[in-house]
């Protein structure tokens, strides 16, 4: 798949802002939701939808790179994992623009 | 025998991957044995299908939520379904809480990596609507449950290694076998961590690079992780 467009952080901070420049960024980031909430009804359609734009590869894959991340964060948030050094100050306009700066784990990845 | 069947187009790299981690888990620990290592994935799977709890609410102060058959201690039973449905909360105070309580440090570090894997693959088989993974019979072997002098409290809140590399990588360091099966399922689920920051244009697998990362950093910031 082509990148067409410019990218952007739309699709992280939310599905509703667009694409982001991803192809079926905002698909995708809508399955994340839909996996996170675990409403069936939500999934059962988004991942129809997924399949019909992208083709069920896309959707295994998608769902295994999500699935992913409920072990990593779990790993980071459990263990005090801090932030990289060389990470915190290149990163400060992103986690403002993704919106995460009101996490608990900020306090926590920050220490 | 596969992990999944069905006529999803799952790929055989995945499949044998969460295949190996059933096993993985089944296998003797540091610190676990393989029957405490299988009670802490079907403690995950309670606590992914409970009615949920308040961050601030152990099940192990609800009669019957924890069955009397339970074989792990029940600091350990609380970090698991806390980690499980609420890690956005988790502070270095609840951490010493755990630990207060009896869990040994590197135990509680092996106890984090197979949580975390087990939500990983049966949140991708939940989401699939797929059977979860079998989980097989357990190693008679008894975990050594010797402290490593060489692990140290230093970054993290649990001990780990002096080794190179993002500190979410040496999160586990004190627990080498959760750390393998921590890379296992990067490579088949994300992206090799040696190609994380070295290759950051090439497809994995039908996604492009940035789908995986809008996917990763999506996800992420549903689970409230600020790392």
């Amino acid at each position: 798949m082509n990148q067409d467009a410019e990218v952007t952080f739309e699709a992280i901070d939310n599905s509703e802002s667009g694409d982001g420049g991803v192809e079926h960024g905002a698909l995708l980031s809508r399955l994340c939701e839909a996996i996170y909430n675990e409403d069936q009804g939500q999934l059962a359609s988004i991942k129809d939808q997924v399949i019909e734009a992208a083709g069920a590869d896309v959707l295994v894959d998608a769902v295994a790179v999500s699935a992913h991340f409920y072990m990593m964060t779990r790993i980071a948030d459990a263990t005090g994992t801090p932030l990289d050094a060389g990470s915190v100050e290149p990163s400060i306009q992103i986690r403002e623009l993704v919106g995460v700066n009101a996490f608990t784990s900020r306090r926590e990845a920050q220490k | 025998m596969p992990a999944y069947s069905t006529e999803l187009p799952i790929r055989p790299d995945l499949n044998d991957a969460h295949e190996e981690l059933a096993k993985r888990w089944a296998s003797t620990g540091l610190w676990w044995s393989g029957a405490e290592r299988l009670a802490i994935v079907e403690q995950v799977r309670a606590a992914r299908d409970a009615e949920p709890l308040a961050p601030w609410e152990s099940p192990s102060e609800f009669e019957g939520l924890v069955s009397g058959e339970n074989i792990l201690p029940t600091a350990a039973v609380d970090a698991i379904w806390r980690i499980t449905n609420h890690p956005g909360t988790l502070t270095a105070e609840w951490h010493a809480s755990i630990v207060g309580r009896g869990l040994n440090p590197e135990a509680y570090a092996e106890l984090v990596g197979v949580v975390a894997q087990a939500n990983a693959v049966d949140r991708f088989a939940d989401a699939l609507d797929l059977e979860r993974v079998s989980l097989p019979e357990p190693s008679g072997i008894e975990p050594a449950r010797s402290p490593d002098p060489s692990v140290q409290v230093t970054s993290h809140w649990v001990p780990t290694a002096q080794i190179k590399g993002p500190n979410v990588v040496k999160a586990l360091s004190a627990v080498p076998f959760e750390n393998e099966s921590m890379q296992l399922l990067s490579s088949v689920q994300y992206v090799g961590l040696g190609d994380l920051l070295s290759d950051l244009v090439s497809d994995q697998n039908s996604l492009s690079r940035m789908q995986v990362e809008v996917i990763a950093a999506r996800t992420s910031k549903l689970n409230e992780c600020f790392y």
